[in-house]
């Protein structure tokens, strides 16, 4: 131990935290006996530290005292670490030469023997005074920030975010995959609990987003790579051909008209296969970018090669060009909204339910495109075999809160589930069924929506069907879906033949989160949603700074609660930006360059990805931007050269002697 | 009915009546039993649920679903003590204890209530003797339902009721209110209702 230093002056002070350690840790004890040890010049013991009063005395410790390591022993340095570095900031040290001990946390609220918790309380500041003499000073960094931001994903998450920040002068560059923006939601008729029509409330939206100046619009594309770090992002993004020309075409349906293909034969994707499309096509009427699309898998020119190109003739704009590649498109931007949304639970995977083997069961985003005015039956309830259903069983919690499926409960199925009642009780007149086991209606005016569909005449039967059968047992039955289920009000076992069955099915991670996860180095959860930083506090953050999440991708929700989302993305994007700057923290790694042998043993086991191989030194250097300080490569490296700020050797092995050794 | 059931322990569409619940919201008493959440407040609040073959909540329920054979042939209205403490503590406002005199009133009119019931026959007596009497004079009303319902309870309790005669508290001739003819009127324009 080195204690000859005598440019050392330690100040130490204990906190009361009024009973919470005083009351157990013998606080005066723990005072005297620190103010034995070499170096300490201030012993201190005070009701609340990090009170106004508390901060002033070690400001003036420091001061008179002519301290220049401070140890404070509190709770938590998750708490009030910045508090006391800001202390020792304004009286002119550097705030990396204070150390915190945790005697709250970590000894008064977990032990009840009072001598044995001020033991420990002692052996623990005295590891931090022994290790407080090996911290250096440490600089913050600043790194200038990038003006644009990117968003991933066009549902009304992305739109609302990109319309903030384009409103506030940001450059936003908006990437959608589909080749029309407006995501899920476009899809919908009326949204709960207000009935107001989806279309209605998104259009106007999705029509800004074309007409602002400071959006880009990039639909048919995919992210393929993010390198960088915040405020630095450089941002590969792959632009699938749309073989028709965005900047010529009108979206007139010219081209659709005259197609070899009289008759159209292929699913349409915007109505779930419940109508036809042909090669060429606008997803829907009200579709942005308005201008149609080439779907080179159907094409009889992409097939063939040999078509009469009816298209290109009719088209009066010469916007449809065949020779469109696939480009790629490298961008700058500051930060990045994720707001990939979701996708429906595929209800396959439970035969029980018949879905795909009884046409007439359908799920419920099928029937939102089914009663919709631009839908494939311009809003009359037909089924797939052509007759009108006379009663219809909506089934909730397809895919939802079950161990074999999703655990969740998707929040947003009950109350669709009432939507859709309604609007097929209006649409069809006919007898509804409601099955579900708990009803969640948590929202502003929701409950009130249950209570006005109670009133509709609607069955509300508790129990979740489990089965959906044809083979009828009375005469009743015949020719219609039968459900069985467990009528667990009144406690009996009902068979009730429908006309229609829908399948109320949750939401899950849409398909390529895992992969868009691994390309933006951000986290997944459990259930394989986009993990947020926290789960109260930073629920749009990710662990990734500058990255943030808004919407479905983050977990099932509904649409106000994904505006609301995608506002505070925005809002913290905006923060970043306009600051300028972004300020890191210096507990990073570092490469003592000249041993470094270039095994590159610290470059996979990086989980931030943050050191790379300089090949003409033939050696690894690390990025402190992205590194976040963990440590794996330090613990990793077999030359023991890579050092890591503020858990240096000889911070830590001196911490430990002094825990061990304290008397 | 003209098929069997292949299942009798299983309830087919076709045991249910649809138009029940509509009937029985068209009337006083009925109007809000479709706003029950199923919370089973008045259940608990009532202070004979514990005797009944199905709880308040769960006659709201089989009402609503149809299963009229089950609320009719129910004692539950018929043991209802008419506290009102469901009515009171119902957090959707439905009048449960109309609702039960409801279900009574449909019994009657319809001759259709659990057999052997002597509250049926209570309620019939007492009514039948405030259209004649304007009161109800409890000997001779307890000596006529018991003849009714049962010969042997009528001996049963003879001891009780003779003691009750000896003190004055059970005249065995029937009074009359003041001014029977008003409220005659009274219900006679009720009646035509």
């Amino acid at each position: 131990m080195s204690t000859n230093n005598k440019e050392i002056r330690i100040g130490f002070y204990i906190c009361h935290c009024g009973t919470n350690i005083a009351g157990v840790v013998d606080v005066d004890k723990i005072r005297e006996f620190i103010a034995k040890k070499d170096n300490v010049v201030v012993s201190r013991n005070y009701k609340y530290m990090c009170s106004d009063p508390g901060q002033e005395l070690i400001q003036k410790d420091i001061q008179e005292h002519r301290l220049n390591r401070i140890v404070v022993a509190s709770c938590s340095p998750l708490l009030h670490e910045k508090t006391f570095r800001n202390t020792l900031e304004k009286a002119g040290l550097n705030p990396f030469y204070l150390q915190m001990v945790n005697v709250r946390e970590h000894v008064a609220w977990v032990h009840s023997d009072n001598e044995k918790a001020t033991e420990k309380a002692k052996a623990l500041c005295n590891a931090a005074i022994n290790r407080v003499r090996y911290n250096k000073p440490l600089e913050k960094k600043r790194v200038p920030f990038h003006q644009d931001v990117l968003i991933i994903g066009g549902g009304i998450a992305g739109i609302h975010s990109a319309l903030i920040l384009a409103s506030a002068g940001k450059k936003v560059y908006l990437v959608e995959k589909k080749p029309t923006i407006g995501g899920h939601m476009a899809m919908f008729d009326k949204t709960f609990p207000t009935l107001d029509c989806a279309a209605c409330i998104l259009t106007p939206k999705m029509s800004a987003i074309k007409e602002n100046k400071n959006v880009v619009l990039w639909t048919n594309s995919e992210v393929i790579k993010v390198e960088g770090y915040v405020g630095n992002f450089k941002v590969t993004i792959k632009r699938n051909p749309r073989y028709v020309r965005e900047d010529l075409c009108i979206g007139c349906g010219q081209c659709i008209e005259s197609c070899s293909y009289k008759e159209a034969k292929y699913p349409d994707e915007f109505n779930l296969g419940l109508s036809k499309r042909k090669p060429i096509y606008i997803p829907f009427p009200q579709a942005i970018p308005n201008s149609a699309i080439i779907d080179d898998k159907t094409c009889i020119h992409f097939k063939m090669g040999k078509c009469k190109q009816m298209c290109l003739s009719a088209c009066e704009r010469n916007a449809i060009d065949f020779n469109q590649k696939e480009e790629l498109r490298e961008i700058q931007v500051g930060a990045i909204i994720v707001a990939t949304g979701f996708k429906i639970y595929d209800p396959q995977k439970e035969p029980e339910y018949g879905y795909g083997v009884y046409p007439n069961v359908y799920t419920s985003l099928e029937v939102e495109r089914l009663i919709n005015a631009s839908g494939p039956t311009a809003g009359e309830v037909i089924l797939r075999d052509g007759t009108k259903p006379k009663s219809i069983g909506i089934i909730h919690c397809i895919g939802s809160r079950s161990e074999k499926a999703n655990k969740w409960c998707s929040r947003v199925c009950c109350m669709y589930s009432l939507k859709l009642a309604y609007l097929l009780k209006k649409h069809t007149h006919a007898e509804i069924y409601n099955f579900y086991i708990d009803m969640r209606t948590p929202g502003k005016m929701y409950e009130e929506f249950y209570d006005r569909l109670l009133m509709e005449r609607v069955h509300f039967i508790r129990g979740k069907v489990a089965e959906v059968t044809d083979i009828s047992l009375v005469k009743e039955e015949e020719g219609k879906l039968i459900l069985r289920v467990e009528d667990t009000l009144a406690s009996v076992i009902r068979r009730i033949p429908v006309d229609m069955v829908v399948l109320s099915v949750g939401l899950e991670p849409s398909e390529d989160t895992q992969k868009l996860a691994h390309i933006l180095n951000i986290g997944l959860s459990a259930e394989g949603f986009f993990q947020e930083r926290h789960p109260k506090l930073a629920p749009v953050s990710t662990f990734s700074e500058g990255i943030f999440i808004a919407g479905c991708c983050q977990g099932p929700k509904d649409i106000p609660d994904t505006v609301a989302q995608a506002g505070a993305s925005a809002a913290e994007a905006m923060a970043m930006i306009d600051a300028g700057y972004f300020e890191i923290e210096p507990i990073t790694a570092h490469v003592l360059d000249e041993f470094c042998s270039g095994c590159k043993s610290c470059i996979n086991i990086c989980p931030y990805s943050a050191i790379s191989y300089d090949e003409s030194k033939k050696k690894v250097f690390v990025n402190e931007t992205l590194c976040k300080g963990c440590g794996t490569c330090s613990a990793t490296c077999p030359s023991g050269v890579m050092k890591q700020n503020l858990f240096e050797d000889d911070q830590i092995l001196n911490e430990i002697e002094g825990l061990l050794v304290y008397e | 009915m003209a098929q069997e059931l292949p299942n009798k322990s299983v309830i087919y569409e076709r045991q249910l009546d649809v138009n029940f619940a509509d009937l029985m919201q068209s009337m006083p008493g009925g109007e809000n039993l479709r706003r029950c959440i199923q919370c089973g407040t008045c259940s608990a609040t009532c202070p004979f649920s514990h005797v009944m073959d199905y709880t308040p909540r769960k006659i709201i329920y089989l009402i609503r679903e149809g299963f009229k054979e089950e609320v009719m042939s129910s004692f539950t209205p018929w043991l209802c003590a008419s506290c009102f403490s469901c009515r009171v503590r119902c957090p959707k406002e439905i009048k449960i204890t109309d609702l039960m005199y409801l279900i009574k009133r449909e019994a009657i009119k319809n001759n259709h209530y659990p057999p052997k019931t002597p509250i049926v026959s209570l309620t019939k007596e007492s009514v039948k003797m405030i259209h004649k009497n304007g009161r109800i004079s409890e000997g001779y009303l307890m000596g006529i339902v018991l003849l009714k319902v049962s010969f042997l309870k009528l001996l049963r309790m003879s001891g009780l009721g003779l003691k009750m005669l000896l003190t004055g508290r059970f005249p065995l001739i029937p009074e009359k209110i003041k001014r029977h003819g008003e409220l005659k009127k009274i219900l006679a324009f009720s009646n035509k209702k």
